[in-house]
């Protein structure tokens, strides 16, 4: 591991404080230059010139949410097969029976998704 | 370490277990479990070493720990009555979630490296979370739950944060790696520095010490009574000897750097704590507060590197976590006296009466409120002894006179439902306990007073 | 695991049984229970001694550490020695035959099995009290058997009286326990330890005379004048009488009375350390004596008579400490509590068999109604007249021949001392047992003889009040002196910091007529006590018909009445004062405002806990930044200066 100084940080610390101003600076300004109005009809929700209808939080079921993040969970498992693919022949048969345990708790899974009937859509 | 590799599987085995027989067979199953965990705890019994490429270590007393975690689970399980009083009650996962849960704890108190500090603080955190919010129909719980997801979530970064900086400064997750760097390294780097005090504030938030503690009276309030249980009891235990492995194991050299952070944390944890408590109406709010001072004691404990702290720790935590058990399971036993809107009353008032209706439940929480308060004959007593013992030095003088003024105003809370036992109430009939609910008041009744008649039984044999 | 563990833990046992299970334990089952865990340990006493005497060492048996702060270590451990051996053998086995004894006498009681339970509990803190090895175990023991003489005397708590009674006796027990308490933290600040083989050790140490061990002993004693019922902490035993009659003898004869005397034995070495708390010993000795076998004469309650006849012959033991002939006071426990405990269970089946009259001016003529109780009432009043060869005259001689060697003055007072016991004693037995039957006649058709179980006892108790004495024949005899050569071990330390300690000093033939002197002073007692009472048939009076010096020792010198005005409206007068002036003046508006303070500040706090979450956050961040500054600050802002440093170069 190579030492650091104190000193090696100082293109950092420039940058930092260049940022930093940049965005107060450009917060300030708008502040400063943008005129202003203030009544109720620019305070209303803007609709796009239509008249606005019901409330904006619509419910919605909460199996769009389950299937969404099961969709995410099994997603992104599906993802750790890939380096694994990569170096399939280096890792032998180790690694197959990593994986296999790896489907296998996947399986299970899935398993008790559809057990817990997360997946009927019909009926409730 | 065989604890949590037997029960990441178990809590699987056990989500399934749910589907047999109307999940009949969970409870007991999950207790079999606990007990087969405790029991392969004992597999590296004397064989001190590590495991995982360095990552976990394993010694007697952290086997120790590990068996004091599993066993109050055992109890909390035990008690749990299947969560009958949770409507849409999914019972196998909760009882799968506190096993995993436990695989968190237990890695927290078994860590070598901080990578397995943050994975069982994480782990542990996200199930609390969620258990936390088991009661989907009681919006209180949902507010507890986000509330607490939220603040937990800001507390994970900040101790993040503070894992990677000090490993900016050092080079190493290894906390011996840590102490050797600081033996031997004169000049301290900045990033240590910044990443130990982040990685404190980090686990005080999950200690529940002011003035991280905003997150605790409105979760303990929200949360099922039972997790509440676990939360004041494990997660406790495990987060305090965290950071006594932390502060006593790996930073012991800078000791004058966090012990004004701690005697600063201590002092808030033990006002406001004490304070806050005496106001409160609600028996869960009132021992959320109180769990806050309890905090700042144990941080007490933590103040000093001494030989005898982590027997002091110890002990202060089996006996808070037995007291605890009583006061939490007598409320539980309660849980059918409901209130005019038909929800359980959680309130001091349930206990009103109960002198006549059960002697029995009334001794149970007398002796654990007298147990919490610090009163002689208790285990509560001897284990403020020992920690203000070893807190005991001038430099922290005043901290010392301040923990024993506001014992005295604990006395004074405590007191309010032991006096409610004893006043008069309308209901006359009397409350059918459990009978494994009787198990364990006499187990952890028993206990409580016998470590505070023979406190050397425990802590003469760490 | 030792087995020397359970003998005390068989009465705990029979106590939690009984005692947690009262109501349901079936009445057949209560007296086996108590009387099996008494026995179990007298006879585990036996395993004892014989595992003592395989090795001859003292054991110390370790149950485990029991506290630990600092550098004190008190573990929870019990020491097998000559001194706990023996007191074993008497408080297991006096304390058995009493069980025995109980299960006859308390049949008919409705709290039968309370009864037993508390009388286990009694062994048990007694166990604990002479098993010890230290002073803290001893403290137990000590609060236990108070407690549970406490519970025993008011056993009958439906009597406001014997509540009274209780009470009293609880109350100046506890004045003694916090000389005896001062006394243990002056040896734990100055010692550093309460295990006596590590005390004792040090405190061989010390000159004679130290000023340190003077004030030890002192306090110790204190605890000891409380227990063993000395002056001026005496006037609850009489009163104990209150309680069922096998208490009294448990209490008075073998057992609690005597913890003074165990005491002062077993500190042996820090008493020899310092003479003038012997000196003091004795004189306190021998006023008792003198002031409890003078109102032994005027009382008419049997049990009231006996009562003093204790706490006079405690006095005796006493003086015998007091000259540094701690054998002969041992000695004399011992023979004690054989006679006293078949005089007070022989005072138990008279009473038993006048149907429960204490009253000697109405009883009479007994002696051939209840043949057994009357020839073993007998042997006790001979034995403890000092009368030979029974086993009061060995022991009370050894007394006397060493008080005579040290000091002449209180020779002479315990010699009158022992002139008016004898008197007293015979007076006693001849009112009650001979003459004509003075009572009802309901009480005279119902007399009979105790059931076999009260009966053996006494006969058993006889038995040891006829050859108890000669453990210790003195040394004109030519026997070996059993107990002396037995106990000697004890005194080693003694030995080493005063050789010499125990000498008799006088020759042979002043030993021998001193022992003339004395059984010749017990039979003109005696004789005279038989002119007076059986051939003059004189019926004492009460203490309303008596007058002048006669009224004054009937009515105990008025010392209890003096207690009362001094301590008990004293005290009561002085709350008032207090509670007058400063607590509502001064002290209740102190706490209350100080209530009100912390109440007032914690509904200001509460005010924190709003529930906003974003204000949680906001509160933590400023927390984080306030410590970050604080603490880090200084270090940051050299760091930065550093950076800066960087350029400048």
């Amino acid at each position: 591991m190579t030492d650091y100084i104190p000193q090696d940080y100082q293109p950092l610390l420039f940058q930092l404080v260049l940022a930093l101003g940049f965005i107060i600076f450009t917060i300030l300004i708008t502040h400063v230059l943008g005129p202003r109005l203030k009544n109720a009809a620019k305070d209303a929700p803007f609709e796009c010139g239509i008249e606005s209808v019901g409330d904006a939080r619509a419910p919605l079921a909460v199996r769009y949410f389950l299937i969404a993040i099961l969709f995410v969970l099994f997603d992104v498992e599906i993802i750790f097969m890939y380096p694994w693919a990569v170096n399939f022949l280096k890792l032998g048969w180790f690694g197959f029976v990593e994986m296999l345990f790896f489907v296998t708790f996947l399986m299970a899974g899935f398993y008790y998704i559809i057990r817990k009937g997360v997946l009927n859509w019909e009926n409730d | 370490m065989y604890p949590i590799l037997f029960l990441s599987f178990s809590g699987l085995i056990t989500l399934f277990l749910g589907f047999f027989q109307e999940g009949k067979w969970v409870k007991p199953a999950t207790i079999l479990f606990l007990a087969i965990a405790s029991i392969s705890a004992f597999i590296d019994w004397n064989k001190p070493g590590a495991y995982f490429f360095n990552m976990l270590q394993v010694n007697n007393f952290n086997l120790l720990l590990s068996l004091v975690i599993l066993i109050t689970a055992i109890l909390i399980v035990a008690i749990s009555d299947n969560f009958k009083e949770i409507e849409y009650a999914h019972s196998a996962e909760y009882y799968a979630i506190m096993q995993f849960s436990l695989v968190g704890a237990i890695m927290m108190t078994n860590f070598q490296s901080l990578i397995m500090l943050f994975l069982g603080v994480e782990i542990l955190s996200v199930s609390m979370y969620v258990l936390t919010g088991t009661d989907k129909r009681n919006l209180r719980g949902n507010e507890a739950a986000i509330k607490y997801f939220l603040l937990g979530a800001f507390a994970t970064g900040i101790l993040l944060f503070g894992i990677a900086m000090i490993y900016g400064g050092v080079g190493a997750f290894e906390i011996d790696a840590i102490s050797g760097t600081l033996a031997s390294n004169q000049a301290q780097s900045l990033f240590l520095y910044i990443g130990l005090v982040m990685l404190l504030i980090g686990l005080l938030f999950k200690l529940a010490a002011a003035p991280f503690h905003f997150w605790t009276p409105d979760v303990y309030e929200g949360a099922p009574t039972i997790f509440t249980l676990f939360m004041a009891t494990i997660v406790k235990t495990a987060v305090v000897f965290a950071l006594y492995r932390i502060l006593h194991q790996s930073f012991q050299n800078m000791h004058l750097s966090w012990s004004y952070i701690l005697a600063g944390c201590i002092a808030l944890s033990l006002i406001i704590g004490n304070l806050s408590a005496v106001k409160q109406i609600s028996f869960k709010r009132m021992l959320a507060f109180s769990s806050i001072s309890h905090a700042g004691f144990l941080l007490l404990g933590l103040l000093h590197v001494s030989k005898t702290a982590d027997k002091s720790l110890l002990f202060y935590s089996v006996s808070y976590l037995l007291a605890s058990t009583s006061a939490f399971g007598v409320l539980l036993a309660l849980k059918n006296e409901r209130t005019e809107n038909g929800r359980s009353n959680e309130n001091i008032s349930v206990f009103k009466g109960l002198a006549t209706r059960s002697p029995f439940l009334s001794a149970v929480l007398i002796i654990s409120m007298l147990s919490l308060a610090g009163i002689p004959l208790t285990g509560g007593f001897w284990s403020k002894f020992y920690v203000l013992t070893d807190a005991a030095n001038d430099q922290f003088f005043y901290l010392i006179v301040l923990a024993l003024l506001l014992t005295a105003v604990g006395v004074y809370y405590y007191f309010k439902p032991i006096i409610t036992v004893f006043e008069k109430s309308d209901i006359q009939e009397a409350i059918t306990i459990n009978p494994i609910f009787k198990i364990i008041f006499v187990l952890t009744t028993l206990g409580t007073l016998v470590l505070g008649l023979f406190p050397d039984l425990l802590y003469g044999m760490i | 695991m030792s087995l020397i563990l359970l003998i005390p833990l068989f009465p705990l046992i029979g106590f939690l049984i009984n005692g947690l299970g009262f109501k349901n334990i079936p009445k057949s089952l209560v007296a086996p229970i108590g009387i099996g865990a008494s026995l179990l340990s007298f006879v585990f006493a036996f395993i004892a001694y014989s595992e003592f005497k395989n090795t001859g060492e003292v054991i110390i048996v370790k149950a485990f550490d029991w506290i630990t702060i600092g550098d004190l270590n008190i573990p929870f451990s019990f020491q097998i020695d000559q001194l706990s051996i023996l007191m074993l053998f008497i408080v297991t086995g006096v304390g058995t035959l009493i069980h025995l004894y109980s299960a006859g006498y308390m049949s008919h009681d409705a709290g039968y099995g309370k009864f037993f339970a508390y009388l286990n509990l009694f062994l048990f803190s007694m166990l604990l009290l002479v098993m010890g090895s230290n002073y803290l175990i001893m403290f137990i023991g000590w609060e236990g058997v108070g407690l549970c003489s406490y519970l025993l005397i008011g056993f009958w708590n439906k009597n406001s009286d014997f509540g009274d009674a209780a009470r009293k006796a609880f109350i100046m027990n506890r004045v003694g326990d916090l000389g005896f308490l001062i006394g243990i933290f002056l040896i734990i600040t100055h010692f550093g330890s309460l295990e006596y083989t590590q005390v004792f050790e040090m405190a061989k140490q010390y000159p004679v005379g130290s000023g340190i061990i003077t004030a030890i002993t002192l306090f110790l004693f204190v605890g000891a004048m409380g227990k063993s019922a000395q002056i001026p902490l005496f006037t609850w035993l009489p009163d104990a009488m209150a309680g069922p009659t096998p208490v009294s003898a448990l209490i008075h004869a073998a057992t609690m009375v005597t913890s003074g005397i165990y005491m002062i034995v077993r500190s042996n070495v820090l008493y020899t350390l310092s003479p003038v708390t012997l000196n003091v010993v004795a004189w306190i000795g021998v006023a008792t004596a003198l002031v409890a076998a003078t109102i032994a004469l005027f009382q008419n309650d049997i049990k009231k008579v006996l009562a003093f006849s204790t706490v006079s012959q405690l006095g005796y033991m006493f003086i015998g400490l007091g000259m540094m002939a701690y054998t002969s006071g041992f000695f004399h426990v011992i023979t004690h509590a054989f006679f006293k405990a078949l005089l007070f269970l022989g005072a138990g089946s008279v009473i038993h068999a006048m149907s429960d009259e204490q009253d000697i001016t109405k009883m009479g003529g007994l002696w051939s109604k209840i043949k057994i109780t009357a020839v073993t009432f007998l042997i006790g009043t001979i034995a403890i007249s000092g009368i030979p060869p029974f086993a009061g005259f060995f022991s009370k001689d050894e007394i006397l021949a060493h008080t005579f060697a040290h000091n002449k003055a209180i020779w002479v007072l315990a010699m009158l001392g022992s002139f008016i016991t004898a008197f007293y004693m015979f007076r006693l037995f001849f009112v009650t047992f001979t003459g004509k039957f003075r009572g009802t006649q309901e009480q005279e058709h119902h007399v009979h003889e105790s059931p076999l179980s009260m009966t053996i006892p006494l006969m058993v108790l006889a038995g040891f009040s006829i050859v108890g004495g000669f453990i210790g024949m003195p040394e004109i005899f030519h026997q070996p002196h059993f107990l002396e050569n037995f106990l000697a071990p004890i005194y080693e330390g003694s030995e080493s910091v005063l050789p010499g300690f125990g000498n008799l000093g006088i020759s042979h033939e002043t030993e021998w007529s001193l022992m003339g002197l004395s059984v010749v002073l017990a039979l003109v007692a005696s004789v005279f006590a038989y002119v007076v009472f059986v051939k003059n048939a004189t019926i004492p009076k009460d203490s309303s018909e008596l007058s002048g010096v006669k009224k004054i020792l009937a009515d105990k010198y008025y010392i209890d009445d003096l207690y009362l005005k001094i301590f008990s409206n004293g005290t009561s007068k002085l709350s008032k004062g207090l509670y007058n002036s400063f607590e509502t003046k001064f002290l209740s508006p102190l706490v209350n405002s100080t209530g009100t303070l912390i109440n007032f500040a914690g509904k200001q706090l509460t005010r924190i806990q709003n529930g906003t979450t974003g204000y949680y956050l906001f509160a933590m961040g400023i927390s984080i930044a306030f410590i970050l500054v604080f603490f880090l600050g200084l270090d940051v802002l050299s760091f930065f200066k550093n950076i800066l440093g960087g350029f400048s170069k």
